[in-house]
């Protein structure tokens, strides 16, 4: 922030009252699970067929293009078919169906890993076949990001889960600090980042406390940011804790971003020997009857965690994969719960007064990449080719806070949208 | 049971448009409810009333304008109305024109504003020019003359700052404050300007309010009101009046209430922060030197209304990305603020007028012997034989050794509150002009007119009081006319009068 520029950020109710300090809902046993068979937009080639019988932990698909991924049972049961089906993002794909036999046999495809005493390319080798992910939403393969670290000053392991709603990633560090721990410090080995930190917001006083007894002793520090939205997105937490701006990757400013979630997920890999199998997802929202934080397996329809929940509160709903922010509305809730999934937002649908735009400029004032959402709408609407190539348009993340910050309540980040598929049609 | 589809984010602030209108209509209220009241008290229940009366006319104006205007173009007349914030302009509309105003000069301003103003542009938010501000130009250009002239009659104090030709120099700065009753009254808004521009506490209240409210940004009112302090104080250092002289350019006139509701009109101001910083810093240099050189008194009005025209070309300017383009855009703010800070100093130093040259004020220009200060200028002649009814003259006998009669006369004023004035028709008790008249009643002539009280306003009145006006009246009978003072028609019609007075007095009528 600069005297020229708003705030870049906005301070939203997160409602996290309603989910953060009730009990967690274990939904283990579900009858059937699909499994995506995608990673980002990229397809997973299936490694059993129709018929085999898995285990939890079974290796079943893998991505193998320029990047390697692992994908692993979480039950144990039979294959029973291939279908094609809709995903949280909205695509159709590919999803393996495995029927849950409730025994629950485990198969640990991998051993535990002593990541004290481990090289560094045994532990990076270990991170790539344990099929570690970005867990905070990309899906990105962990051990890509730790490929080549070198000049990395600092690495922030991101709790700060700045969606409104979403308790997910609190709740599973208040409960796993221990393999929060193990999981910072391999981290931390692997990108030999001369300083190392947990990310939280500082209105979660409980969670810094844990964290600063958890980490006393290690060379991991607590650091906090303000209770600003998006203060969980990479560019937004690097240039809070750091002061520095970057054009593509973190790594320009010296820094590696992980999700917490990645880090307890790699913390019980390498203490358990288990890969990603379980989520803890948040369901929240005046949509739905009972608001709860969950643990499901991956692979879980939404609508039977909806069911667990007590059910929608009204005949018309919006079901957002996500938080209210950044996830999209998926009019059908036969989708699953993928390994980068962490909630379920239900609201009851309420009409919204638009008006017309009054020009205020909170969307340039709060837009977090700096740009001008109102002129980009404008000039999209009279398909202003020239000036939408000077408004930088592809610099826009689809965070939605111009939308939010829109007192007119129009829908900004959406016309933000058709002009980036408009010049992508022009070029 | 159905799941809907909207597109992402499906989350919205509580702050709407409506509540910023809200917010923004008690504020307006606030104002308008202090303008009720001081002018209530200070000039009568009857103009306390013309305040209310004028707001309701020019909000029914609005309503009806966009009432018929959806009707026509076949909307919903209820919606219509709730979503273009009419009633705003109306408030805004009224709080800038003077008390003085005729009502149909009023309504059909409005009417102008929302209807060429606003509506057909394509309603709230696409118009291009402030909608209030367009209302009181057509106002003061087109309906000056049907002003109500016997309600009030005091200067403001950009008028008498205005008939000094704002010189910068302590004297003149401190007589100006001194007749207003110093900076603390302007602070509090005891005196007559345009009805919602005086209390400055009020306004900043108002502002602080609002930005807290997120509802305006405080670069506008900042930059704007800023830029005006430090202009003109610049001037004021350099010239010998002081940090004060840029204090009066604050608190005189409409620049803090243009600050707070005017320059922050999100529909027709730029929209990015560094836009926003370059329109008010240009709004605030223009409005300076409005005063300074033009012929309004303020030039609060035109600067905004000149600025809403190179909005599109400020947001043009500021296109990009604003982290990408930081260094780009700090280089233009800079250079553009600048080079109009730099115009105004520029004109202030060498542009504004000073005592030592060309002053036309009678106060500040006492070496009138021997008609060395060419300085008052005669205009019409006003017949001696005219009916002074309205001026409200009483004659008193001083002297009288059958050949001379002195008479001692008093007139009505034309300046400011004095507990000890005539009482006028609106119930206020103006201050007084007095002078003694020496007669010759063999010829029914004056041969010597000396004014002793001066009761008009200084540094507009005082121009018609020189000794070389009051020269005029000698050896003049009832059948002569005197040349009046152009600048100063209320006075020399009030001296006029006095003379008359006195000659009816002496012919025994």
């Amino acid at each position: 922030m600069s005297l020229f520029t708003g705030p870049m950020n906005e301070h939203l109710d997160g409602h996290k009252e309603l989910t953060a300090h009730d009990e967690v809902l274990h939904l283990e046993n579900p009858e059937t699970v699909w499994i995506p068979l995608v990673n980002g937009a990229a397809p997973c080639t299936p490694l059993v067929n129709v018929g085999d019988e898995v285990k939890v932990g079974t290796k079943i698909a893998e991505r193998n293009d320029h990047f390697y991924l692992p994908l692993f049972s979480p039950v144990s049961g039979v294959v029973t078919a291939i279908e094609k089906k809709m995903t949280a993002s909205m695509k159709m794909a590919d999803h393996l169906r495995i029927q849950n036999d409730r025994k629950g046999t485990i198969s640990k495809p991998f051993a535990p890993i002593d990541y004290e005493n481990a090289s560094w390319e045994e532990l990076h080798e270990f991170v790539k076949n344990a099929g570690m992910l970005g867990l905070g939403g990309a899906g990105f393969p962990t051990y890509v990001k730790y490929a080549n670290p070198e000049n990395v000053d600092l690495l922030i392991i991101n709790g700060v889960e700045c969606e409104p709603y979403l308790t997910a990633d609190y709740k599973n560090m208040m409960e796993n600090l221990k393999l929060l721990k193990a999981g910072t410090l391999a981290f931390h080995k692997l990108s030999k980042a001369k300083k190392a930190c947990v990310s939280v917001k500082e209105d979660k006083k409980d969670l810094i406390e844990k964290l600063k007894e958890t980490f006393a002793g290690t060379e991991i520090e607590v650091r906090t940011v303000k209770d600003v939205y998006p203060a969980g997105w990479e560019r937004t937490l690097v240039y809070m804790l750091t002061g520095k701006r970057y054009d593509k990757l973190p790594i320009e400013a010296g820094c590696i971003v992980n999700n917490a979630s990645t880090a307890i997920a790699l913390g019980d890999a390498m203490l358990n020997g288990m890969p990603i199998t379980k989520k803890y997802v948040t369901v929240s929202g005046d949509g739905v009857a009972k608001p709860a934080n969950v643990v499901v397996l991956v692979g879980t329809p939404a609508h039977d965690i909806i069911e667990a929940c007590g059910g929608y509160t009204s005949d018309d709903c919006l079901l957002i994969a996500g938080g209210p922010m950044m996830g999209s509305t998926i009019p059908n809730d036969q989708f699953v719960i993928g390994p980068a999934s962490n909630g379920l937002t239900v609201f009851k649908n309420e009409p919204v007064k638009v008006v017309k735009c009054l020009r205020c400029g909170k969307c340039t004032e709060s837009c977090p990449s700096g740009l001008e959402p109102v002129r980009i709408n404008s000039a999209e609407k009279v398909k202003d080719i020239e000036t939408l190539k000077k408004l930088d348009i592809n610099s826009c993340i689809e965070c939605g806070l111009c939308s939010y910050v829109c007192p007119s309540k129009i829908d900004v980040t959406e016309g933000v949208r058709r002009a980036k598929r408009y010049m992508a049609l022009v070029k | 049971m159905k799941l809907s589809f909207k597109p992402s984010p499906n989350y919205r602030s509580p702050q709407s448009t409506d509540s910023i209108m809200r917010d923004l209509t008690i504020c307006l209220c606030a104002v308008t409810v202090f303008a009720v009241v001081y002018y209530g008290l200070a000039w009568g229940m009857e103009t306390g009333l013309r305040v209310v009366l004028l707001m309701v006319t020019s909000i029914v104006a609005a309503l009806c304008t966009e009432a018929v205007w959806f009707m026509a173009t076949k909307q919903n007349v209820k919606e219509g109305i709730l979503s273009s914030y009419g009633w705003v302009t109306a408030i805004i509309l009224t709080l800038i024109s003077s008390v003085n105003v005729s009502y149909y000069g009023l309504a059909i301003s409005t009417i102008i504003a929302i209807l060429f103003g606003k509506l057909v542009f394509g309603g709230f938010g696409q118009n291009i020019f402030n909608p209030a501000a367009f209302g009181e130009a057509i106002l003061m250009s087109s309906f000056a003359a049907s002003n109500r002239t016997d309600l009030m009659t005091t200067a403001t104090p950009t008028m008498v700052m205005k008939g000094s030709n704002w010189i910068a120099t302590s004297e003149s700065l401190a007589k100006t404050v001194e007749s207003f009753g110093g900076f603390g009254k302007m602070l509090l808004g005891g005196y007559t300007s345009t009805i919602g521009s005086t209390c400055a506490i009020l306004l900043v209240l108002c502002l602080i309010f609002l930005i807290w409210q997120k509802d305006i940004d405080w670069q506008m009112p900042v930059f704007y009101i800023g830029t005006v302090f430090v202009l003109t104080a610049i001037i004021g250092l350099a010239k010998g009046a002081g940090l004060g002289y840029g204090l009066f350019h604050v608190l005189a006139g409409g620049v803090l209430f243009g600050g707070v509701f005017m320059c922050t009109d999100p529909v027709t101001t730029p929209v990015t922060i560094p836009g926003r910083i370059v329109y008010a810093v240009g709004a605030a240099v223009l409005t300076v030197i409005f005063r300074w050189r033009s012929n309004f008194a303020d030039g609060v009005l035109y600067s905004i209304l000149l600025m809403n025209m190179l909005t599109p070309a400020i947001d043009k300017l500021f296109d990009g990305n604003q982290i990408k383009d930081a260094g780009k855009i700090r280089t233009r703010v800079l250079a553009s603020t600048l080079s109009c800070l730099c115009i105004g100093l520029l004109i202030g130093m060498f542009g504004l007028k000073t005592t030592a040259e060309e002053s036309t004020s009678g106060a500040a220009a006492p070496s009138a012997e021997g008609g060395a200060a060419a300085a008052t200028n005669f205009g019409a002649p006003i017949s001696l034989g005219n009916d002074f009814k309205e001026n409200r003259c009483e004659v008193e006998e001083i002297s009288n050794d059958g050949t001379q009669a002195v008479y001692h006369v008093t007139a009505r004023g034309f300046g400011l509150i004095d507990p000890d004035g005539i009482a006028s028709s609106s119930g206020h008790e103006y201050k007084r002009n007095e002078a003694e008249i020496t007669i010759d009643l063999a010829s029914k002539t004056i041969t010597n007119y000396t004014l002793t009280v001066f009761g008009d306003t200084e540094g507009i009145g005082d121009l018609a009081t020189t000794e070389e006006a009051q020269q005029l009246f000698v050896g003049k009978g009832l059948s002569d006319e005197v040349d009046s003072v152009t600048g100063a028609t209320y006075t020399s019609e009030s001296l006029v009068a006095m003379a008359a007075a006195a000659l009816n007095a002496a012919s025994g009528n």
